[in-house]
């Protein structure tokens, strides 16, 4: 019998909010659920027979590459995964790399993983692979990056001394939390690039489907006004449906 | 008028995806748009699916759910409004997922349910506010069925929801009086049964903590700069300097902690 909990702190916030999916969408999309008891019946427990333990990866949990890596009876050794408070890297960043061969190097970071605390860095930490080789074709050499993990081998870059520095949270005057580098003090802000998702580059960038889409202003406006009336009341008022009847007595037990 | 004015602007309208300050320019394009709409709204059976340019696509781009705080600056009717334009998407939504796997092809979107699902739940989590502010008000109750939580006759906590009779509890001779009178059963059936599932629960319990206390002093072992505040928050049953203490949390290094 597994407990539904234990889905619940798989998948990181960043990744939901790239993928602008609903959270229960991204949690059906990966999970894999063999069985459950029969619903409607109250002598079964609400129980489900699921896979806990997967195998994150570079791909993204709802695509069809990560479930092939977490194919219903693959059993991988378990990845330990250092907890972090309060996740420092976004897109978009400026970092150093501190390991590898590109040591001393900056890159941008194009993907975050924050399932394996994770960061990819575009350019950076590279390796050749070699797809598609056969007998007569010699294959296709492409050039893909390793990610690089957060907690040990990259670090922030202040803005203006482009150095690497350690980073912390703390609060401004106006009370924004923000990152500080703790060398100089400075505030590292939040790339633009970090509210770039599936959908869209940036918020101002998204062209709405005018059939579906609600715009932002007649989302906003403000119809609601306070009445002493319950939902039910204030319909029929509006609609001009009149009860006169009034309910017989009955008793709740 | 208003009313007809209001339809226009819900009339197809489900998902919404908040744009900043510039964007009002464009949006306000949209209205007007929306008013010479050129669409003709079917008013058949052809509004269970979707129109009919959007059936080759792959790809149906829809904004996201509404959310609970921009639910709550809506008027009853329109959420009542609302309520039916999610409805009639849903429906049709879940007519051309059946049809795409009658017809073994790819249902492009699928996340467009869960978000029309959660903006329907947000909904009716805003109007069960509103009324239940409303009879708190009045009456001092929620106006809402009434949970009880009892101890079922095998010993289990339940909810039990009463319900409604037109005879009071006294004159009514058909209504069965479940556990509500007698409570627990003293037999040696369910006596075995609380012992075996108190046995089971323990044993989660037990498992857990260990798997827990396992995974802490591996953590310990592996990460040398692990913050120790951060690892108490995360397993708040583990006591860490127990966990420090054991052989398995060595690493091949000088703990700094």
């Amino acid at each position: 019998m597994r407990i539904y909990g234990y889905l619940a702190k798989k998948v990181g916030d960043l990744t939901i909010k790239y993928s602008n999916f609903p959270e229960s969408y991204v949690k059906k999309s990966y999970e894999q659920v063999y069985w459950k008891t029969p619903a409607g019946y109250p002598q079964y427990k609400k129980a489900q027979v699921a896979r806990k333990k997967y195998r994150f990866t570079t791909n993204r949990p709802w695509t069809g590459q990560f479930r092939q890596q977490n194919e219903p009876g693959t059993l991988r050794k378990k990845v330990f995964v250092e907890p972090i408070r309060d996740w420092t890297f976004f897109r978009g960043d400026r970092v150093e790399v501190m390991v590898g061969k590109d040591k001393g190097k900056q890159g941008i970071v194009s993907q975050v993983i924050q399932e394996r605390n994770w960061v990819i860095v575009e350019g950076l930490n590279t390796h050749l692979r070699v797809v598609g080789k056969d007998k007569n074709f010699p294959g296709i050499t492409i050039q893909s990056e390793a990610p690089l993990l957060v907690t040990s081998d990259v670090k922030l870059v202040d803005p203006e001394s482009l150095k690497a520095t350690d980073v912390e949270w703390r609060y401004t005057e106006e009370g924004d939390k923000v990152r500080v580098s703790l060398a100089s003090s400075r505030i590292i802000p939040i790339p633009k690039t970090a509210e770039e998702t599936i959908d869209y580059k940036s918020k101002e960038l998204y062209i709405d489907n005018i059939e579906k889409d609600t715009t932002a202003d007649a989302a906003t406006k403000i119809t609601f006004a306070p009445k002493l009336r319950t939902f039910e009341m204030d319909i029929m008022e509006e609609m001009g449906i009149k009860e006169d009847r009034v309910p017989a007595k009955s008793y709740w037990y | 008028m208003n009313t007809v004015i209001i339809k226009n602007i819900f009339r197809s309208t489900t998902t919404l995806c908040m744009r900043s300050q510039k964007s009002i320019n464009t949006a306000a394009a949209c209205i007007v748009k929306r008013d010479f709409h050129t669409t003709k709204p079917t008013q058949d059976l052809m509004e269970f699916f979707d129109a009919k340019k959007n059936w080759p696509e792959t790809n149906i781009r829809v904004g996201r759910a509404w959310k609970l705080d921009e639910l709550r600056l809506k008027s009853n009717t329109d959420l009542h409004k609302l309520w039916y334009v999610l409805l009639k998407e849903r429906n049709m939504l879940y007519t051309m997922e059946h049809e795409c796997n009658e017809r073994v092809r790819l249902f492009p979107n699928p996340e467009r349910i869960d978000k029309v699902e959660e903006s329907m739940n947000n909904i009716e989590s805003v109007i069960r506010e509103r009324n239940i502010a409303y009879y708190k008000l009045e009456t001092g109750e929620t106006g809402e069925r009434p949970v009880k939580d009892v101890i079922n006759l095998i010993g289990m906590p339940e909810k039990y929801q009463p319900s409604e009779y037109d005879t009071p509890k006294f004159m009514n001779t058909r209504w069965v009086r479940p556990y509500l009178k007698h409570g627990f059963i003293n037999s040696l059936a369910v006596k075995k049964f609380r012992r075996l599932y108190n046995e089971k629960i323990h044993s989660e319990v037990r498992k857990a903590h260990n798997r827990d206390f396992n995974h802490v002093q591996h953590l310990l072992k592996r990460f040398p700069n692990l913050d120790m505040d951060t690892l108490k928050a995360e397993y708040p049953n583990v006591d860490i300097e127990k966990a420090k203490r054991t052989k398995k949390s060595r690493g091949h290094f000088m703990p700094t902690y």
